[in-house]
């Protein structure tokens, strides 16, 4: 089987879509919307749209709740600290780097 | 990759690290350490997500006292032995068998989790290790759906591969053994991009969708090429008189050798730009290659070489420390 390079889709969700995607009560979503965790746009009537890769950071604040028994708002702090995480490892990587 | 081969059901005591003789709290312990170093949110490698399980597994058992005796006393199929069996006549039996319960391999329902004995006698079954198998450890009781975590994994690329493109052939450890994957590299791939293979990360439980695997391209040292995003730099080497009357030399490029016309009196440092002879750029114009300039001088003169550079220097006037 090939693989190749796939673009992802970048169309908003709003709040009954993003839960109905993520397998996740609209509920929790909006409490994770008020803490911080999810990032969400509000719409003129107050609707709240999701990004596509919000998606992606539901899994990741659920899989830390399961895998660690975290409540939401450590579950904030970690995804936090992952991203920057993140950003530091890419940075040294790239100081690393052979060459100019 | 790291995560060793699961044909093999593994010791709980050896997953965990610790001695047979471990207290409850050096287990618990064990587990949480290891538990953080290997969440696939925390650990992006392919093979963590495997470790995880295991080591959720092998606490499932061994963090309760119950049926830790039981795992202690029938080995890894304890699910599957009555409730009420003496240990030292099962020992017995087992021997008679001339079956090592150890190095028995994983039924078809053990790698979620689940005790492989959920078909026998569920009078044996521990509630907790019923319910343990959602997201493979026994904190992930009760969550529903989960889904996968996205992977990455380094993906070594010469610069000749990051310039044509190509197919490579990528054997990964996955929890049913090796799993081969074929990665298409798009030509012009550069340091760090990442290749996305969609769907092949992380499992999802319950039916929730698997997570992305991402090859992060790593563009590995060139003897003669630098890389600079899609820019490459080559070195020129030049002598002296090359580099002060001017020539036109052969350069190598991914592309093949290609004529540089010097200008006379070039000095080493200046830059001779190939105009998209860098890498390519699959929506837009590929970098540039430069050439640049090193002048070397013979390290034994001929005596003829010395008596013309002897006559050069008594004859010029040039001085390159001039302020």
């Amino acid at each position: 089987m090939g693989y190749a390079l796939v673009l992802v889709r970048s169309a908003s969700l709003n709040l009954e879509a993003f839960a109905r995607t993520t397998g996740t009560h609209p509920d929790l979503v909006r409490r994770l919307v008020a803490l911080g965790v999810l990032d969400a746009d509000r719409d003129a009537a107050g609707e709240l749209w999701f990004a596509r890769s919000q998606v992606a950071v539901m899994g990741r604040v659920q899989r830390l709740r399961a895998g660690f028994g975290l409540n939401y708002a450590a579950v904030g702090l970690v995804t936090d600290l992952l991203d920057r995480i993140a950003v530091l490892e890419a940075a040294l990587q790239e100081a690393r780097r052979p060459g100019r | 990759m790291p995560g060793g081969p699961r044909a093999d059901r593994r010791d709980f005591y050896e997953i965990l690290g610790v001695p047979r003789t471990a207290t409850q709290d050096e287990i618990q312990r064990a587990y949480r350490q290891l538990a953080r170093q290997n969440h696939p949110d925390v650990n992006k490698d392919p093979g963590a997500e495997d470790r995880f399980k295991e080591i959720s597994e092998a606490y499932d058992v061994l963090s309760d006292p119950q049926t830790r005796r039981r795992y202690d006393a029938f080995g890894p199929d304890f699910r599957q032995v009555p409730e009420d069996t003496d240990p030292e006549a099962f020992q017995r039996s087992r021997a008679g068998a001339g079956t090592a319960g150890a190095g028995q391999a994983r039924g078809a329902g053990g790698a979620d989790g689940f005790g492989a004995g959920l078909g026998g006698d569920l009078g044996g079954i521990d509630i907790e290790d019923l319910l343990g198998g959602i997201f493979g450890g026994r904190a992930g009781r009760g969550f529903g759906p989960i889904p996968g975590a996205d992977q990455e994994a380094e993906l070594e690329l010469t610069v000749e591969e990051a310039f044509q493109g190509g197919h490579r052939s990528v054997t990964l450890q996955g929890p049913d053994g090796q799993r081969p994957l074929d990665v298409r590299i798009p030509a012009g791939v550069t340091n760090g991009q990442r290749i996305r293979l969609a769907g092949q990360g992380g499992r999802g439980s319950e039916g929730a969708p698997n997570g992305d695997l991402y090859f992060v391209a790593r563009i590995a040292p060139h003897p003669r090429y630098r890389i600079d995003g899609r820019d490459l730099y080559v070195d020129l080497p030049l002598a002296p008189w090359e580099a002060a009357l001017g020539t036109s030399v052969a350069v190598e490029t991914p592309r093949g050798e290609m004529k540089v016309k010097v200008p006379p009196g070039t000095s080493t440092g200046k830059r001779l730009r190939l105009r998209h002879y860098g890498l390519p750029h699959p929506r837009g114009n590929a970098g540039h290659l430069y050439a640049e300039v090193k002048i070397v001088v013979p390290t034994k003169l001929t005596d003829e070489e010395r008596r013309l550079f002897e006559q050069l220097a008594a004859v010029s006037t040039f001085d390159p420390r001039r302020r």
